[in-house]
């Protein structure tokens, strides 16, 4: 049984996971959707009330019944470099592999419309919520009056994009910043924003979830660090990060939110404040992990690896009927 | 008329980077030119930072 990977060839992170299914001599197929239809392809049939499928990637090929699970990693769009590109071809390329991939018993990390869901940020700080875990005051609106009047409750802010998407047009980057308390408000009304109490905290913390299992690590804010340099993928890095326990109440929270949003991996960012709270910001569900296995030596990848190496679910158990005629 | 949140955007950093590996379609992995399996040169992961969080893929919102 082959684990199937859709990826892009760069992305070295997966080569973290792959040199482990390989030690564990568990067959991988890697295929990046970018490639069909040129160095990738795909056929499925459904005749007599059965469905037989085949993907093949560089010169690979396996069968939809042989995979066991389907890694999505960070794919490319689907069929960007055929001959002719077209946003027709790439949902028609989206719908066929996609579409047939759901119907195998192979076991998703993560499930395509779980994944969907979990990237809405609202979403994720309600959903917070209502595990347990804390969640700084937040607003998103277009009403400037509500955003002046959140500020008078909460005069230290930050502003983040709501999707934690950057603009391309020209490329740019909004990290989160802080908001001054004289600031203008009123082009508030000109694109949803998202403003949230900024928590002085002490420390990041990243929380990787693989299953069951949770990693947590922990980079110390510097003393002498910048108070307007919040965002810590912007700011400079004052030490390694270093691994940390993950307190019991905030683990089981952790794990309800992963089974509410039915995801089998997840990366959650946290600051901690000076009583060692952990405030929940967001949770990416395909969030990079290997910056924090090479500076903590946690096993991350093994644990994907082994993750993706268990069994298929059983067919009948996923899609009652799928071998059958009767209507 | 810009959104409330693109008065703190900052021009996006070129996040082209000299790889200083190549993709390896039979081993499925990323070797180095002295053919050297990337993934396991974390000296090497480290310096380039191709691992890490970069807030801004073009391609994908999660990072």
């Amino acid at each position: 049984m082959t684990v199937l990977i859709l990826t892009t060839e760069e992305d070295v992170t997966a080569d973290m996971v792959v040199v482990h299914l390989n030690a564990g001599a568990v067959p991988v197929v890697r295929l990046d959707p970018a490639d069909l239809t040129e160095g990738a392809a795909l056929s499925g049939e459904y005749v007599h009330g059965a469905f037989r499928g085949h993907l093949s990637s560089g010169g690979r090929l396996v069968s939809l019944d042989g995979l066991r699970s389907v890694w999505v990693r960070r794919p490319g769009v689907p069929a960007a470099r055929a001959a002719r590109p077209s946003a027709w071809l790439t949902e028609e390329s989206a719908q066929a592999l996609y579409g047939m991939l759901r119907a195998t018993g192979a076991r998703w990390m993560n499930d395509p419309d779980a994944a969907h869901r979990a990237r809405h940020k609202p979403w994720q700080l309600r959903l917070a919520q209502s595990c347990g875990l804390p969640v700084p005051a937040t607003l998103i609106t277009t009403f400037p009056q509500a955003a002046r009047e959140f500020a008078e409750r909460y005069p230290d802010l930050v502003v983040k994009p709501v999707s934690g998407a950057h603009p391309q047009d020209p490329p740019r980057a909004v990290p989160t910043s802080r908001v001054a308390p004289d600031a203008d408000f009123s082009a508030v009304a000109y694109g949803p924003t998202l403003l949230q109490r900024r928590v002085a905290k002490r420390a990041d913390i990243r929380l990787t979830a693989v299953g069951e299992r949770l990693l947590a690590a922990r980079m110390p804010v510097a003393a002498d660090a910048d108070p307007d340099e919040v965002d810590v993928r912007f700011a400079r890095a004052a030490s390694p990060w270093e691994p940390v326990e993950v307190p019991p109440r905030l683990a089981e929270s952790v794990r309800g939110y992963l089974r509410e949003a039915q995801l089998a991996y997840g990366a959650f960012d946290f600051v901690e404040d000076a009583d060692g709270t952990w405030w929940f910001l967001e949770c990416n569900q395909s969030g990079q992990f290997g910056f924090v296995e090479v500076d903590t030596g946690q096993p991350i990848a093994r644990t994907i690896a082994e993750w993706l190496s268990r069994p298929a679910v059983p067919r009948q158990a996923r899609f009652r009927g799928a071998d059958s005629a009767v209507c | 008329m810009q959104p409330f949140a693109l008065n703190y955007a900052r021009p996006a950093v070129d996040a082209q980077v000299t790889a200083g590996y190549a993709y390896d379609s039979g081993l499925q992995l990323n070797v180095t030119p002295d053919g050297r399996i990337a993934a396991r040169d974390h000296a090497l992961l480290r310096e380039l930072g191709t691992t890490t969080s970069t807030a801004g893929s073009k391609t994908h919102f999660d990072d």
